[in-house]
């Protein structure tokens, strides 16, 4: 007799593995491919530009100038041109990429952990303490804020830790913003009265349910932030309140080639471009990010 | 006779507007025994909600404010208690389970992080010992140990309602609130839930207040029911007192909307008029404007809430002997 076996195979499920937010965004974040294209491009332009210590020297690469070869076209010695100082394009570009991103990425964080505290404070609070909080902001956002970052900076000195906090306060006022009107939203649901009953103090409430609601659609908006934030720099190193001379500045090079642009392009087209691609580099990033931090998404 | 384990007496609750004084809920008086289980029945608006959060510490202040009363538990007033001391009463001592389970869950943490975090909150647990007693839970509640490390958007709404009655059941409470805890969800899920419920009570013999307001679901699962109309109980009583024999015109008015599938009718009957306004109370019987047996005595006059027959109350004057009335029926 023919035994036909009929062993199917057991319906499994497939097993769920414990994932930190982390990791499972991690995952999502892989499969974009745009995020993925952004990411390799940061990872390019970080490596590249923090490792320029190792192959270039500061007083000889960097700041002695040449004078000359000044205003060389790209090739003609040098591969992306001389400045006016006869000065290696390529190697102040990769120099002052550092200072460039190193300001934006450090102000932005620093913006927006006190961003991120005063407007979870007056959204979740609201009355009095948002209304001190909020009006208080607004002061600050009633200057416009690059003459806000111009006015921190020349009272205090120059510095780039100085350029630091006074680009994270030029911020603060919108990054609060964001915040604090996602906050109001989260906060509204009902899962936060749920939490409630079962006993979670506010801060636990705050830290632990509302930030991580409210952060994820804000992610893109704070990366996008630092490409702002790398263009203020720019603006403060134009009036010659920014990163001082003779460093190499993404924006202070924009602003010195000016003069000759109608010559040689070369000297403002490159810093421009390795700006532009910078920002392109930190929105992709930044989109990926939000669409993977958001659990609904998963597929 | 059991032990009281919550006795609110004389509870008000008042939301003060812009438009006015809100009168949610007016002199409420409820008792709940241990492993007993309370269903409060009202219509959309009578404040059944509002007392469940004042009961919780949670009215929204300002505008909400407890104007008056006291809530008992375990003989002791947790209205005198402060934030702090209230705070890790909630979730341990006294449980809600909230009406809709589709909001009621944080949407970006996996359902075992919910659970675990009650846990770990109240009963010192590490974070280990806190995740395998919130699977153990889930098992409680019927969900495969292989879904906790999901996502409240996978779930659906009743197994969503699972993890909130597994939440809400983490810590042991002495008592459970469940606003409507079946409203949002289908009828054959509905049964599932109820039945659910009433397992897990009896198993850890917590005490249970239910607000709904379907009264098939409290005959289902309730020892106790208090019909509560425009802020007040205008009728309470066991199980039986209220279905066998209700008293006030406004109770008998519900059940007479009920469709009866023995009966065979035209139409059903139900009772006239609207919930009057919370911030605009009529004088008197508050139901006087919608009651077919009121008089002009109940326009001016307010009843007494008082006892008919061992345990069972009703606020009327039909059984103060001042209205003309031998009988309340059923409104057909």
């Amino acid at each position: 007799m023919a035994q036909i076996d009929v062993t199917l195979a057991p319906a499994r499920r497939k097993k769920s593995k414990k994932r930190s937010l982390w990791a499972d965004a991690w995952l999502r974040l892989r499969k974009n491919k745009s995020a993925v294209a952004g990411m390799i491009m940061l990872a390019t332009i970080l490596i590249v530009i923090y490792s320029s210590p190792l192959y270039l020297d500061y007083d000889n690469d960097v700041i002695k100038p040449d004078l000359t070869h000044t205003l060389q076209f790209p090739a003609e010695g040098k591969l992306l041109g001389t400045d006016e100082l006869g000065r290696d394009v390529l190697a102040r570009i990769l120099w002052g990429g550092r200072i460039s991103i190193g300001i934006g990425v450090l102000s932005m964080l620093l913006s927006s952990i006190i961003g991120c505290t005063l407007g979870a404070i007056s959204g979740y609070y609201g009355g009095k303490t948002d209304g001190i909080i909020m009006r208080s902001l607004d002061v600050f956002m009633a200057i416009p804020s690059l003459l806000l970052m111009i006015t921190l900076v020349s009272v205090m000195k120059p510095t780039i830790t100085n350029l630091i906090i006074a680009l994270a306060i030029g911020s603060v006022p919108s990054v609060s913003r964001m915040v604090r009107a996602q906050v109001l939203y989260i906060k509204g649901q009902e899962f936060v009265e749920a939490i409630r009953a079962q006993g979670a103090s506010d801060f636990r409430i705050i830290v632990m349910h509302i930030l991580p609601n409210a952060i994820s659609p804000l992610i893109s908006q704070f990366v996008m932030e630092i490409a702002g934030l790398i263009l203020a720099i720019s603006g403060l190193s134009f009036i010659g309140l920014g990163v001082q001379p003779p460093d190499p500045e993404w924006g202070a090079m924009l602003s010195s080639g000016r003069e000759h642009i109608r010559d040689v392009w070369h000297v403002t087209a490159f810093p421009g471009i390795a700006l532009v691609l910078t920002v392109v580099a930190l929105t992709l990033v930044g989109d990926g990010l939000r669409d993977a931090l958001d659990p609904r998404m998963k597929r | 006779m059991q032990k009281k384990l919550l006795e609110i007496k004389d509870l008000t609750i008042k939301f003060h507007t812009d438009d006015g004084v809100v009168e949610a809920v007016n002199k409420v008086n409820l008792t709940v025994h241990e492993g007993e289980t309370l269903g409060i029945v009202g219509e959309t608006g009578a404040g059944k909600t509002t007392t469940a959060l004042g009961i919780m510490g949670l009215v929204d202040c300002p505008p909400g404010r407890i104007e008056g009363g006291s809530i008992l538990l375990d003989d002791r007033d947790i209205l005198r208690l402060n934030e702090e001391e209230y705070r890790k009463l909630r979730g341990k001592d006294i449980s809600m389970i909230f009406q809709d389970p589709m909001t009621a869950l944080n949407p970006v943490f996996t359902v075992v992080d919910q659970i675990a975090e009650v846990i770990a909150n109240h009963q010192q647990l590490g974070e280990k010992e806190a995740e395998k007693k919130a699977i153990e839970m889930l098992e409680l509640v019927r969900i495969p140990a292989e879904r906790a490390y999901e996502y409240p958007h996978q779930f659906s709404g009743g197994m969503k309602q699972r993890v909130v009655i597994a939440i809400a059941l983490a810590c042991n409470p002495r008592l459970l609130i469940a606003d409507e805890p079946t409203t949002a969800l289908d009828v054959t899920i509905q049964a599932q839930v109820l039945e659910l419920m009433k397992d897990l009570k009896t198993r850890s013999k917590t005490s249970m207040m239910l607000i709904t307001h379907d009264l098939g679901v409290v005959s289902e699962i309730c020892d106790q029911v208090a019909i509560m109309y425009a802020g007040e109980i205008v009728e309470s009583g066991s199980l039986e007192d209220i279905f066998e024999n209700p008293l006030h015109p406004y109770t008998n008015g519900l059940f007479g909307s009920i469709p009866d599938i023995d009966k065979e009718v035209e139409f059903l009957s139900p009772i006239e008029g609207l919930v009057p306004d919370p911030s605009d109370l009529p004088k008197g019987c508050k139901f006087h404007p919608r009651c077919k047996y009121a008089q002009h005595l109940c326009s001016i006059e307010e009843p007494v809430f008082q006892e008919t027959s061992p345990g069972h109350y009703a606020k009327c004057f039909v059984y103060e002997g001042k209205l003309p009335v031998k009988e309340v029926k059923k409104y057909e």
